[in-house]
């Protein structure tokens, strides 16, 4: 499904991934002095639209993901009312005996909007970025020694040999008759036994895909070619004047109305 | 190249895959956390955040240069997005934080001691980067400093447990399987292993 995404050739899969990852980090930079709902949510709206529109990804499917999060952004809400810095005077209404001020639920929303609004933009990055591509613009463009870029590569290769490991010292605890693990308790105890197993083979297969890579000539440095070349293309700079027409207006938008 | 500072190929697809592995288990560990900080509020999430600590402890405790906390835990974000994580842009500013903050702590050691209680002292290192960061990043100012001084002290103790003290106990167990018999660590072990059979033979 990911994969799908990620190569679908939409406006967003073609903007250079080092600019997408930026983007990534400006937002979370643009919020830290924000408090007030309205400009997390026009930005939520703005992001939400963004990634269906110029992303191609099916609404049923972001939503799918999103709505665990809402939990998460709701206790914002309820931290927010319960446990405030400084009580608003704007008091609502009363649970028990305590006052719930209209001042902190906002604050709340705000807080919890930001958190939604940070996992929208990184869902725009990981559903419309391929990962080979993103390594292959960071050493490109970003100057990662290749030995660092290669060699995260190599260990996201081993990724699906995981899962299948796994079925592997799962099928080996059985037939030793350890039977199926059952209940939470059972599942920790297994989850113990299965961790050290994996990892070591995981280390096992790093080593020897290490010395394969040198014995074949790979030496880490920056005199060589690439196969695939990650280029700067005229949808970057849209992508760029976009970001920085967003942010301008934001900026003026808050400047006039909230401060 | 034997017992040179800078990292080599080997110690970094290592680092890498060590990272991986754990990428996963951040992003299962993600929904966990958030489950709880939904229901518990964030003093409860603190509680288990020592967990996000663990790869540049586990990294450095094994391989033992400096710079390799930092940069184990920013492999280990690196691939957390690569295998598609929710959170890329805080996860990214996150793992730059938290490796500084565990690697600070090995550095004003100087880079001589991995016993437990330097590890526990990065783990503490690290969780406070990660409470800073998140201080700013999800607006905790606006809570009662009661909460967040909570929050503070339960993350402190998940950094001295769960990154500390955890992240010894997994790397000396994978150190017992042999793997890391090319690494530092495995190379301390060895040693001591053959000093143990020359006390045995001598008595």
């Amino acid at each position: 499904m990911l994969e799908h995404y990620q190569k679908n050739g939409f406006f967003l899969q073609e903007v250079n991934p080092t600019l997408k990852l930026f983007s990534v980090l400006i937002v979370i930079f643009f919020m830290v002095p924000v408090f007030d709902p309205w400009t997390p949510l026009l930005m939520l709206i703005i992001t939400l639209t963004l990634i269906i529109f110029l992303g191609g990804i099916s609404p049923g499917f972001l939503f799918k993901i999103l709505i665990p999060f809402s939990f998460f952004a709701f206790s914002f809400i309820w931290i927010n009312v319960v446990f405030p810095s400084d009580r608003g005077d704007t008091v609502l209404f009363f649970i028990g005996s305590m006052p719930v001020a209209l001042e902190n639920v906002l604050t709340g929303l705000s807080l919890g909007l930001r958190s939604l609004l940070f996992i929208s933009w990184s869902l725009l990055f990981v559903l419309t970025t391929e990962p080979t591509k993103l390594m292959l613009s960071l050493i490109q463009h970003c100057k990662l020694p290749p030995r660092f870029g290669y060699g995260m590569m190599a260990a996201y290769r081993f990724l699906p040999l995981f899962r299948q490991e796994l079925e592997q010292i799962r099928a080996a605890h059985r037939i030793r008759g350890l039977g199926e693990p059952r209940g939470i308790k059972d599942k920790i105890r297994e989850s113990k036994m299965v961790i050290i197993p994996l990892m070591a083979g995981a280390i096992r297969k790093a080593e020897r895909v290490a010395i394969a890579m040198e014995s074949k000539g790979f030496d880490g440095s920056r005199e060589r070619t690439y196969y695939h070349a990650v280029p700067w293309t005229k949808k970057d700079m849209f992508f760029g004047i976009f970001l920085f027409i967003l942010y301008a207006g934001l900026t003026a938008i808050r400047v006039r109305f909230v401060i | 190249m034997k017992n040179s500072k800078s990292l080599n190929l080997r110690e970094i697809v290592v680092i890498s895959s060590i990272s991986i592995v754990f990428g996963v288990l951040y992003l299962l560990w993600i929904f966990f956390g958030q489950l709880i900080e939904g229901i518990f509020g964030p003093v409860a999430r603190g509680l288990i955040s020592g967990f996000w600590i663990m790869a540049p402890i586990v990294c450095a405790y094994i391989i033992r240069k400096p710079g390799v906390a930092l940069v184990g835990e920013l492999i280990a974000a690196g691939t957390e997005i690569l295998v598609g994580s929710v959170s890329a842009g805080a996860v990214l500013i996150l793992g730059f934080t938290q490796g500084l903050g565990a690697e600070l702590a090995l550095a004003l050691l100087l880079y001589r001691s991995y016993k437990l209680p330097a590890l526990m002292l990065a783990g503490v290192f690290g969780t406070f980067a990660n409470f800073v960061t998140i201080y700013f990043m999800y607006g905790y100012s606006q809570y009662s400093s009661v909460i967040t001084g909570l929050m503070l002290i339960a993350m402190l103790i998940s950094g001295a447990v769960l990154a500390g003290w955890g992240s010894k106990k997994l790397a000396d167990a994978l150190c017992r399987t042999g793997v890391l018999d090319n690494f530092a660590l495995g190379k301390i072990y060895r040693e001591q292993r053959v000093n143990e059979d020359e006390l045995s033979q001598h008595s």
